[in-house]
């Protein structure tokens, strides 16, 4: 792609890096393509936050503080398309559910479906959940970082098996979207898990402190 | 020599000044030989209090002087105004309840407080201090017209509150080229003096706010991982415990006496020089004297026990870190460096217990006070066309969202997103023909809607009717650069667009601001009439007595219908520079000076004939 002011390559549809114009994209951009890179459901993370970096020098307001009103507006919506783009290509789980979407797989809401199993075992999560939230013994807490520890690893499984899966890109409507979608959906019930148990965690870390004798600092 | 300097100043583009508006003191900074500088009278200190007090009459006085005025005449002067910004009266009941006059609310929310009669919302109340912090600049940049301003806020400030500060900046009459976070700034400030790449933790405890940011500095890219803190928690509130223990101590007579503003007033103060003292002694005098209540009290406090008092206080704030880090994604291993900001980070026990918290010495190279607003003065630099090494990219504090059916809250931007940023989300109607959707735009953490800030609703109106669920409604929002939000909505299936009008809480309407602004023009006129009726009073005086002594040398050569003339012109000059307005005062001066010249002829004839004679004009 050629920036149409000066005609130079360019290294993302934004703005350009020779002649300094801004160009406007639609209302919602291929996040790989703002980034100039290919679509893969892995992504390098380190090179991916050096051309954030690269390419706000490029269009963030703070360097179009004396332009005209309409440029000013065009670099606080390229910023945040820039902004949103890096958002979903620095998390696994948005990513790969991008890449679903837009092959034509199926929603959260197509697949609603769980396997027995699964669903036993969130039963589980929430009952350690809601004992740790009882009683804020030394015992409950260390069950509590013990789920959080094998959540964390089921997760990352999960995470490995749809990169297999999308790795290369299926076609379109292929029948092993379905499949990766119900392990997104597996990982939507680990990441609400995950949360409650940091918050739990934060609470009691807490009230740990509130007491003026107990001196854990760590 | 002086027509070259202002010509050099008249072509130089206006300076870009930082603008830390802080609770207790206000400081303003501006870029100059290639580094940032607080802006300061010789040999005195940046801080200006952020202090206002309305005299029996005459123009408001800022800073100093004002704050001065607390303990003689609390109920005009207004402290810490910075806790009130963006706020409502349910918001700030428990410091309201401690000011030393009545506070009301407008229909919208707006806070007014009554001062000698009349009500100023914390807009306008914090727009005098910034004009005030507008002139000292101009004054030490040697007259340069200071109205583009870099102005930070506490990083955990809301919409209300931001829009509030931009607000009150518009009222002061700068253009407000961006409004950036206080810890966001401080890392600028270390970041160009340090230059080093790495994690870094800003601890940001001042007189009323504390925030902590965890920030990636790369390549000269200060980016925030995640922003917590509290809007109300700071110095104050380690006064306000101090304030406690020592009323208890003291005995009911002092608790019932501490409704008296002008007593809580003074205890205050001393809280704050006791504190002061301690960050420095084992113990200190907490010394206090109120003959109005004959009370007379001095007891010895030890940093020990204000440790303990403000120990809860300090503990919140690690909370807040905890949070950070947990939102940033790390661990308090991934923390390569911490970095202390504000004034009530020089307490002890804060720096110890940070230090602690994240296992590394805290840096404290720089004036605690000033770090803000020389990152400020950054930011003005790289706004003003400067520099491109320096970006800073900053995070929305709280997740954004719309109240749905059943009341819940639809987070459309979650909070530690960065900014500028925006996100749309889908909407459609319930019921069949519905023509209109009402939406209330939250910001807040909380799953239910009613535990959420509102920070305006608006009306959808002009949706085709159609059956329900039918209509595709988009609801953009966008958060510029300055954290601030801009809501709109598109009914798309027709593409027609529709109207909405956004009605801020708290806050101003544009023409609001536009009213408040030709009424401080109107008060700037009124300021300038003052100052002229002044002038002339002190001209009318020297005038009077000229006439006078030159009546006793030369009077007896004038006629007495001339000198009748003079003398009613004299006692008509006497009577309007008292009571007069402009007008009739320079009337009266006027006056005196037609009435007065036959006289004024005679004595030139005089000076005249004396200077032929050899005599020294002196001498007349």
């Amino acid at each position: 792609m050629r920036c149409s002011a000066c005609g130079e390559e360019l290294t993302t549809p934004l703005g350009c890096a020779s002649c300094g114009v801004l160009h406007s994209v639609e209302e919602h951009p291929d996040p790989y393509e703002l980034f100039g890179i290919e679509r893969d459901v892995q992504v390098d993370q380190k090179a991916l936050r050096k051309k954030l970096m690269r390419f706000s020098r490029l269009v963030h307001p703070d360097f179009f503080g004396d332009a005209e009103p309409e440029v000013r507006e065009l670099a606080e919506r390229n910023s945040s398309q820039l902004n949103a783009a890096f958002g979903l290509l620095s998390d696994d789980y948005r990513r790969a559910e991008y890449l679903v979407e837009s092959l034509g797989g199926p929603t959260t809401k197509d697949v609603r479906d769980m396997p027995q199993a699964f669903l036993m075992e969130v039963m589980e999560w929430n009952e350690t959940l809601e004992e740790a939230r009882g009683e804020s013994s030394h015992e409950a807490l260390e069950d509590l970082t013990k789920l959080h520890f094998s959540l964390q690893s089921e997760r990352s499984h999960l995470i490995k098996a749809i990169e297999g899966q999308l790795t290369p890109l299926p076609e379109h409507s292929a029948d092993v979207l379905g499949n990766v979608r119900r392990q997104l959906n597996a990982i939507r019930y680990i990441d609400r898990a995950l949360h409650e148990i940091e918050e739990l965690r934060l609470e009691r870390a807490s009230e740990d402190k509130a007491c003026p004798t107990s001196n854990s600092t760590s | 020599m002086p027509y070259l300097e202002l010509d050099v100043l008249n072509n130089a583009p206006a300076p870009i000044v930082g603008i830390d508006l802080g609770t207790t003191n206000s400081l303003v900074a501006v870029w100059r030989d290639d580094r940032p500088a607080v802006l300061k009278p010789e040999g005195k200190s940046g801080r200006i209090p952020s202090a206002v007090h309305f005299p029996t009459t005459g123009p408001p006085i800022v800073g100093q002087k004002a704050r001065a005025h607390a303990l003689t005449d609390p109920s005009s002067t207004i402290l810490s105004i910075k806790r009130f910004m963006g706020r409502g009266l349910k918001d700030v009941a428990e410091d309201l309840e401690t000011l030393p006059f009545p506070s009301s609310e407008t229909d919208n929310g707006l806070l007014q407080f009554d001062v000698r009669g009349r009500k100023y919302s914390p807009q306008e109340l914090s727009a005098l201090i910034l004009r005030h912090i507008r002139e000292v600049a101009s004054e030490l940049l040697d007259g340069a017209n200071v109205f583009r301003a870099v102005i930070t806020v506490p990083a955990y400030f809301d919409d209300t509150q931001r829009a509030a500060t931009r607000d009150a900046a518009k009222l002061a009459g700068l253009d407000v080229e961006r409004i950036i976070n206080e810890p966001t700034a401080a890392s600028l400030a270390y970041g160009l003096d340090q230059r080093k790449d790495g994690t870094v933790a800003v601890y940001d405890l001042g007189g009323g706010t504390f925030d902590v940011s965890i920030l990636s500095i790369e390549e000269g890219v200060f980016r925030v991982l995640a922003t917590s803190g509290d809007t109300h928690l700071g110095g104050d509130d380690f006064d306000r415990v101090l304030i406690d223990h020592a009323l208890e101590r003291m005995g009911p007579e002092a608790v019932k006496a501490a409704a008296d503003p002008a007593f809580r007033q003074g205890l205050k103060l001393s809280a704050e020089a006791c504190k002061m003292k301690l960050s420095s002694a084992a113990k200190a005098e907490f010394q206090f004297a109120s003959p109005d209540h004959g009370i007379s009290w001095c007891e010895l406090v030890t940093r020990d026990t204000f440790e303990e008092l403000i120990a809860p206080l300090v503990n919140k704030t690690l909370d807040s870190c905890r949070r950070a880090l947990k939102d940033a994604g790390l661990e308090l291993d991934d923390v390569d460096e911490v970095v202390l900001v504000g004034g009530s980070t020089r307490v002890p026990l804060v720096a110890k217990r940070v230090a602690e918290f994240f296992g590394s010495k805290p840096h404290t190279e720089l004036d605690p006070d000033e770090v803000v607003a020389l990152g400020a003065a950054v930011q003005g630099h790289v706004l003003s066309g400067g520099t491109r090494e320096v970006l800073l990219l900053d995070v929305t504090p709280l997740s954004l969202g719309i109240e749905t059916m059943g009341g819940a809250m639809s987070k459309i931007i979650a909070r530690n997103s960065p900014i500028p940023g925006q996100a749309t989300e889908g909407f459609t109607t319930y019921a069949d023909n519905q023509t209109g959707i009402d939406f209330n735009v939250l910001q807040g953490e909380r799953e239910l809607a009613a535990d959420c800030r509102s920070l305006g609703r608006f009306k959808l109106s002009g949706i085709p009717p159609m059956p329900a669920g039918m209509a595709r409604v988009g609801v953009r929002f966008a958060l510029d650069a300055n954290g601030i939000l801009t809501v709109t909505a598109k009914e798309e299936t027709t593409g027609q667009s529709a109207s909405i009008d956004v009605q801020p809480m708290h806050g101003l309407t544009d023409d609001e601001v536009e009213v408040m602004l030709s009424e401080s023009y109107e008060h700037a006129q009124a300021d300038f009439d003052a100052r002229r009726v002044a002038d002339l009073r002190t001209e009318i005086g020297t005038m009077i007595r000229a006439t006078e002594r030159a009546l006793g040398q030369a009077g007896e050569a004038l006629d007495r219908e001339t000198r009748t003339d003079i003398e009613e012109a004299v006692a008509e000059a006497r009577r309007q520079s008292e009571t007069g307005g402009l007008d009739e005062v320079q009337g009266a001066r006027d006056h005196l000076e037609q009435a007065t010249l036959p006289l004024a002829a005679l004595l030139m004839d005089g000076v005249a004939k004396t200077a032929l004679t050899g005599k020294k004009m002196g001498d007349v």
